[in-house]
């Protein structure tokens, strides 16, 4: 199991960064999965923010996995979402995408389970402008020590 | 018009489908395989049912801010994963105006928003939303 200290050192991490251009298939597809229409003039549906900037940002949600050192299924879940939006994002615009880890810490839930809890932030650019930012919190369950699918 | 109080209609999700969860772990490069593997999940007890992704039960929620208030009015999220949505789930998006203000010469508002399974909530959390013109009579 990853120490305490292994944790903590992943804050400041940063991302390569690098570019995201939204393709229109993918956004198709996504807002098909939400179950919506497709969105109209070259709008990307909102839950774009989940991937776009991942990806953008030159990591992945298999790289996040490996610096959480998430050790299977159940091991990793949602804590929560912090998604601005400063400008409606759109297909086949590049943004440029860029951040790091901003938190890490570990803590005991309440039937005694260690869940270390990360948190990472991302910022996509239109030119200068930032367009939109998510802060995304995980939690990695360490030693199920008692049954937990929270 | 737009009051403090007012219900944001329900968008409903009729039953959560497992085949797009295998979509959306594509889209998204996930390799988790909680989301499109059924024997993955035997462990924790959820044998024979994949859990949905968490973006995609976010998306619930959009879709119902999306219906109310236009494709282009969310201006931000903050939300919390209480508990995993499973294929077959029957999931309803909801919503309730707390705060009307003017921020940079736009109307907007603030939100509670969930999404319940059975009346249990399984997503909780906020919203900033834009008010177009059709709303400008809410202050």
């Amino acid at each position: 199991m990853i120490t305490e200290n292994e944790l903590r050192a992943l804050v400041g991490h940063r991302f390569p960064g690098g570019h995201y251009r939204i393709a229109h298939w993918e956004n198709w597809l996504l807002t098909d999965c939400t179950g919506r229409a497709p969105m109209p003039d070259d709008l990307a549906h909102p839950v774009v923010l989940f991937h776009a900037p991942i990806l953008g940002a030159g990591t992945s949600i298999a790289e996040l996995f490996r610096l959480g050192q998430a050790s299977g299924a159940g091991s990793v879940g949602l804590e929560s979402y912090d998604w601005e939006y400063f400008e409606p994002l759109r297909e086949d615009v590049e943004y440029r995408v860029e951040g790091s880890i901003i938190e890490a810490e570990r803590t005991v839930n309440d039937i005694g389970n260690i869940v270390d809890r990360v948190a990472f932030q991302i910022e996509m650019y239109d030119g200068e402008m930032l367009a939109a930012r998510v802060t995304n919190r995980w939690k990695f369950r360490r030693e199920l020590l008692h049954a937990d699918t929270r | 018009m737009v009051h403090i109080g007012d219900v944001i209609p329900s968008w409903t999700m009729d039953s959560v489908d497992p085949a797009r969860m295998k979509t959306m772990a594509a889209i998204l490069r996930d390799p988790y395989p909680v989301h499109w593997d059924r024997d993955a999940n035997v462990a924790m007890g959820l044998a024979g049912r994949v859990i949905n992704q968490g973006p995609l039960n976010l998306g619930y929620v959009v879709n119902m801010l999306l219906d109310w208030a236009g494709p282009t009015c969310i201006r931000r999220l903050t939300v919390s994963f209480a508990r995993p949505v499973l294929d077959g789930d029957v999931v309803v998006a909801g919503g309730r105006v707390t705060t009307i203000n003017v921020h940079n010469d736009e109307l907007r508002a603030h939100c509670d928003v969930w999404l319940e399974r059975d009346g249990e909530r399984v997503v909780v959390g906020t919203a900033v939303v834009a008010l177009s013109n059709n709303f400008a009579e809410s202050l």
